[in-house]
């Protein structure tokens, strides 16, 4: 839980840099899920005002007090920005693609390779997330895209409020795909929408094959599943098969791909996937 | 993952809804797919509810279906 992963921790701060400038800014302190604390101090010392005449929220008597129903997602602020980046991508016509997967699956190198292979095709933006450093917007920039660096700090996964700074930023233009690579991690990106199309999550052969297993959320979630590292396959005696019925185990709808991002076999499955999906 | 982080979220819900009133019992429901562990959810809330209206509050979490993580209803105690 949070208490090691520190994403919650109110003193940590997010970061986004513009690669193109090198500018730097401060988006927020902390974590989504506590922006209303400021709310909350004030509410606390409130305590005068009980009265509940005129109020609309549904509620009856109880044995000693009120019982008050609320029905309220826990997730909803963030899931209300999510939409409105969905919206936002969709008005102007910008494919969305949120990359999942544990730290080191390949998601910054097979984008490098999608950039280099597309660069006179499709306009392509990244959004890369990590807890520090610019190291892997750097990579994509040098591989010809526009790129924008957020860092989470102590967070272990991007949240929609992020994605809307960082597109201000960035300035996607319409027909072109926006990729976000999310924090390296197989668990807390599940949770939180930031307004993708889609998300596709990338398993790596050295990872093992039981993955899909072990983080079924992650999997579920994702439309598409990524096999990479293929050219290691034979140097790890990757189970292809029982991979692929792990995958289908938790989502039987998901499309899979095997590729390498590295000697690019397979590769031209995925642009072609990118491209029907740009087109749809 | 995130049980601090959204326990700190259900209470500042409840905090905004109760107006002052003292909180007695919050139900929440989770299902098996909204990727929460109950059990940290509990060990978090008498931590962060400390200090606010929903200080010594007890937590009910029922069983919901697919990925349902709702704050369904509160209970406060009656007014002074
Ligand atoms: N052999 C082989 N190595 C690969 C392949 N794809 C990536 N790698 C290597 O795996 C390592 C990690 O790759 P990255 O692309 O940085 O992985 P990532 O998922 O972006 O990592 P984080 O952003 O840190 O989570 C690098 O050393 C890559 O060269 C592949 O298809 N085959
Ligand atoms: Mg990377």
């Amino acid at each position: 839980m949070c208490g090691t992963c520190g994403c919650s921790d109110t003193a940590n701060a997010v970061k986004i840099t513009d690669l193109s400038t090198g500018a730097t800014q401060t988006v927020r302190e902390g974590s989504i899920l506590n922006a209303s604390r400021a709310e909350q101090d004030h509410h606390a010392h409130d305590e005068e005002h009980h009265h509940h005449e005129g109020d609309d929220q549904p509620h009856r008597h109880g044995p000693g007090g009120e019982i008050i129903s609320l029905e309220t997602a826990i997730l909803q602020k963030n899931d209300q920005i999510a939409e409105r980046n969905r919206g936002w991508f969709e008005g102007r016509g910008v494919l969305a693609l949120n990359l999942v997967s544990s730290p080191g699956a390949g998601k910054t190198t097979l984008l490098e390779a999608t950039i280099k292979a597309l660069e006179n095709d499709i306009k392509i933006s990244v959004i890369e997330g990590d807890q520090m450093t610019t190291n892997d917007a750097e990579r994509i920039r040098d591989a010809g895209a526009n790129a924008v660096q957020i860092n989470t700090g102590a967070g272990c996964h991007l949240e929609a409020d992020m994605i809307s700074d960082a597109v201000k930023t960035l300035d996607p233009v319409a027909g072109s795909v926006l990729f976000i690579e999310n924090v390296g991690n197989l668990v807390c990106p599940a949770m939180f929408d930031l307004g993708e199309r889609m998300k596709i999550a990338i398993i790596s052969t050295t990872e093992g094959e039981d993955k899909p297993l072990k983080y079924p959320h992650m999997f579920r979630a994702s439309e598409l599943v990524i096999i990479n590292k293929m050219d290691l396959a034979p140097h790890v005696d990757f189970d292809e098969k029982a991979c692929l019925e792990n995958i289908k185990s938790v989502n039987p709808n998901a499309d899979i791909l095997l590729l390498s991002a590295k000697s690019k076999d397979g590769i031209d499955q995925w642009l072609s996937y990118l491209k029907n999906q740009l087109s749809s | 993952m995130h049980e601090l982080g959204l326990t700190k979220n259900i209470i500042a819900i409840i905090t905004e809804h109760a107006k002052g009133c003292r909180v007695k019992r919050v139900s929440l429901s989770v299902g098996p797919q909204a990727c929460v562990e109950t059990r940290a959810l509990e060990f978090c809330f008498d931590i962060v509810a400390a200090g606010t209206v929903a200080e010594n509050a007890t937590l009910e979490i029922l069983p919901a279906s697919g990925d349902t993580f709702l704050i369904k209803e509160f209970e406060t105690e009656e007014a002074a």
